[in-house]
């Protein structure tokens, strides 16, 4: 009895969250700020999903965008098609709809899964990265839903509906972290250790990855039935190749296995881009000394995780270098700042943000290849407990 | 005649294999290999390297599909099942080269393994329903028990590709054990062992039939560990069988011999 009481608390605690972030959002926040806050969560459920089929069963696919956009259109034909011809109300058919994607995006699953089987890493990726490609030509040719000129979703939310992006986001995590705190979830980890001695020790290598696909992809086709009605209008240029190889990127930059990783990485990732756009006025002379500092903090942890083999420098080396970079950036630029051509020199934030983006993934790599969080989780105990 | 060996001899065949054969292309690995192993018994399967040993596993437990003849677990005929199936029926096995589920703990090497007759949904794991909570409960406890068995009890938490060679043998017997098997295949159980460590492994192996009522079959490489331990012996040389017996008879067979230690010039 009083793990239903605490079950229904919890859920109500997360119905709650999401409401208050979605009250917290519309009170407070700038458009262009609320647009990310619905971004973030929908590239927290991509993520997080993908990790479930990348990084916790192992099937290196490549092709998630593909989901992401069979789930949005299902939707947003379903919504074209039927909406006026039935009873129900926009903050109803929206969930609705979202289930309809998810269940056609988990058939798509359910057909990439198939090959899945006879298929291994680099092969694997093949075919998912050639079937996100194939979905998205046959969409952009397709009449029923405008082909390349896209699609209009009438109705779309008239405000949106942060709560429920949210809650999917947060669903979808539960959902993993269930699967990985059961005997059940330890089988998908098992298939990605060693396939062979899994189905040795009875564990059905089949069905397990075949339900890592179908579970993945319906969540992200239900992110896609949510981005349908957000936005409106889909395009099937809205699901190119990097959609995907972001996703990835969050997969990999968080851990691979690890679901916290992911969204950490998600909302990282989603929203970093975006406010650099706002920052104006970099000094040439700063960019120019942060570019020297990260080069040598780099170059520091690097020098220490392969020839310094004392625990306690060891553990001093990511801070420090952090730390140490920072104090470089200021002493630098102040330094650089003699020179005229640098001094006088400056850019916007929205000019360089790509790169900026790009170094940060390139460092990161470098200095944590096994991604922020390794095959860790932050936060839970019990079974699975936390990996040097 | 004991009672246990009268019980033994009136039982049913637990594992046959009838003319097994398996061909690479124009290679035979294993050609016409048949032999019956009765439930108790500590069998031993040995032969120089290369002859066909491991290959017979295979063909036991689904990797490979015999080309040829029928290999039958009791009455259920294996061939063309699937590993997981056959696990399900019963058999579970250890590797020769090591192949643990690397980065994850002792004790979830063997919770997956556990987790193979278990009964809780799929659906009522992905929604942490007190049904799947209860029963990885009891898989985790049972893990327990069985890390405890082989002496692991306090590695449970190590990561298994941080243990040494040694514990990582015994936890692939554990791992194995927990899939509750009637007939546990062991692949050189006791390779890179010193004689300390194997003579420990000679007990539990014994204990494990002893006490747990498992059928074993094990392939060895290490002579004095076979003939101390199996009670009957086949001897495969190039994939054929060419002598089976008792330890004594298997020791002064001349075709034996000849194949592990060459043609008397």
């Amino acid at each position: 009895m009083s793990f239903w009481i605490r079950r229904l608390a919890s859920i109500a605690l997360a119905v709650g969250g999401c409401f208050l972030i979605d009250w917290f959002a519309k009170e407070n926040l700038k458009d262009f700020i609320v647009r990310l806050v619905v971004l973030a969560a929908l590239y927290i459920t991509l993520a997080v999903s993908l990790n479930l089929i990348n990084g916790i069963t192992g099937q290196f696919s490549i092709g998630h965008a593909a989901f992401y956009q069979v789930g949005a259109y299902a939707a947003g034909l379903a919504t074209v098609t039927f909406y006026k011809s039935q009873p129900l109300g926009l903050a109803l058919w929206i969930p609705l709809m979202m289930l309809v994607g998810g269940v056609t995006a988990s058939v798509a699953g359910l057909v990439v899964g198939l090959p899945s089987l006879r298929l291994r890493g680099d092969y694997l990726a093949i075919v998912t990265l050639g079937f996100g490609e194939i979905i998205r030509i046959v969409t952009q040719n397709l009449k029923v839903v405008g082909a390349a000129s896209g699609m209009a979703v009438e109705p779309k939310m008239s405000t949106p509906m942060i709560w429920l992006a949210w809650l999917l986001a947060i669903t979808s995590i539960a959902v993993c972290r269930n699967l990985l705190q059961t005997a059940h979830g330890l089988g998908f980890l098992a298939v990605r250790e060693d396939e062979i001695a899994s189905s040795a020790m009875g564990v059905n290598v089949t069905r397990t990855k075949v339900a890592a696909f179908v579970l993945g992809s319906a969540f992200a086709g239900m992110a896609g039935g949510f981005l349908a009605h957000y936005e409106g209008f889909l395009i099937p240029t809205m699901f190119t190749m990097d959609v995907s190889f972001i996703i990835l990127t969050m997969v990999v930059l968080g851990g691979s296995g690890s679901v916290t990783g992911s969204v950490i990485a998600a909302i990282l990732l989603s929203t970093l881009p975006e406010f650099l756009r706002d920052i104006q006025q970099i000094s040439m002379a700063g960019l120019v000394a942060a570019a020297i500092s990260i080069i040598a903090g780099v170059v520091a942890v690097r020098y220490v995780s392969q020839h310094v083999h004392t625990p306690s420098t060891r553990r001093i080396a990511y801070p420090g270098a952090i730390i140490g970079s920072i104090i470089l950036t200021v002493v630098l630029s102040k330094v650089l700042a003699f020179i005229p051509t640098l001094a006088n020199a400056s850019t916007d934030g929205s000019r360089i943000r790509l790169v900026i983006f790009a170094v940060t993934l390139v460092v990161l790599m470098l200095v944590r290849p096994q991604g922020l969080l390794g095959h860790r989780e932050f936060g839970w105990g019990s079974l699975r407990r936390s990996e040097a | 005649m004991g009672l246990a060996e009268e019980v033994r001899g009136l039982s049913q065949a637990v594992l046959t294999l009838d003319k097994a054969t398996i061909r690479f292309g124009g290679l035979f690995a294993v050609r016409d290999v048949s032999f019956s192993i009765q439930s108790g018994d500590l069998f031993g399967l040995i032969g120089p390297n290369g002859a066909g040993k491991t290959t017979c596993f295979n063909l036991i437990t689904g990797v490979y599909k015999p080309t040829a003849g029928v290999v039958k677990f009791g009455d259920t005929v294996l061939n063309g099942q699937a590993p997981n199936r056959i696990c399900e029926m019963g058999i579970a096995r250890t590797f020769q080269n090591i192949r643990l589920f690397s980065s994850m703990s002792a004790l979830e090497n063997v919770v997956v393994a556990g987790s193979l007759r278990q009964k809780s949904s799929f659906i009522s794991a992905l929604s942490y329903l007190p049904s799947a909570i209860k029963e990885t409960g009891e898989i985790r406890a049972r893990a327990l028990e069985l890390l405890k068995v082989m002496d692991l009890e306090d590695i449970a938490d190590v990561r298994s590709c941080d243990l040494p060679y040694g514990k990582q043998r015994r936890l692939e017997i554990a791992r194995a054990m927990a899939t509750d098997p009637t007939l546990l295949l062991l692949d050189e159980p006791a390779a890179g062992m010193n004689p300390q460590e194997s003579e420990q492994l000679m007990r539990t192996v014994r204990r494990i039939r002893d006490e747990f009522g498992k059928t074993v079959l094990l392939i060895e490489h290490d002579m004095k560990f076979v003939m101390n331990l199996c009670e009957r012996i086949v001897v495969l040389d190039h994939g054929v069988e060419i002598a089976s017996g008792g330890p004594a008879e298997i020791r002064n067979n001349p075709k034996v011999i000849e194949a592990y230690l060459g043609e008397a010039v």
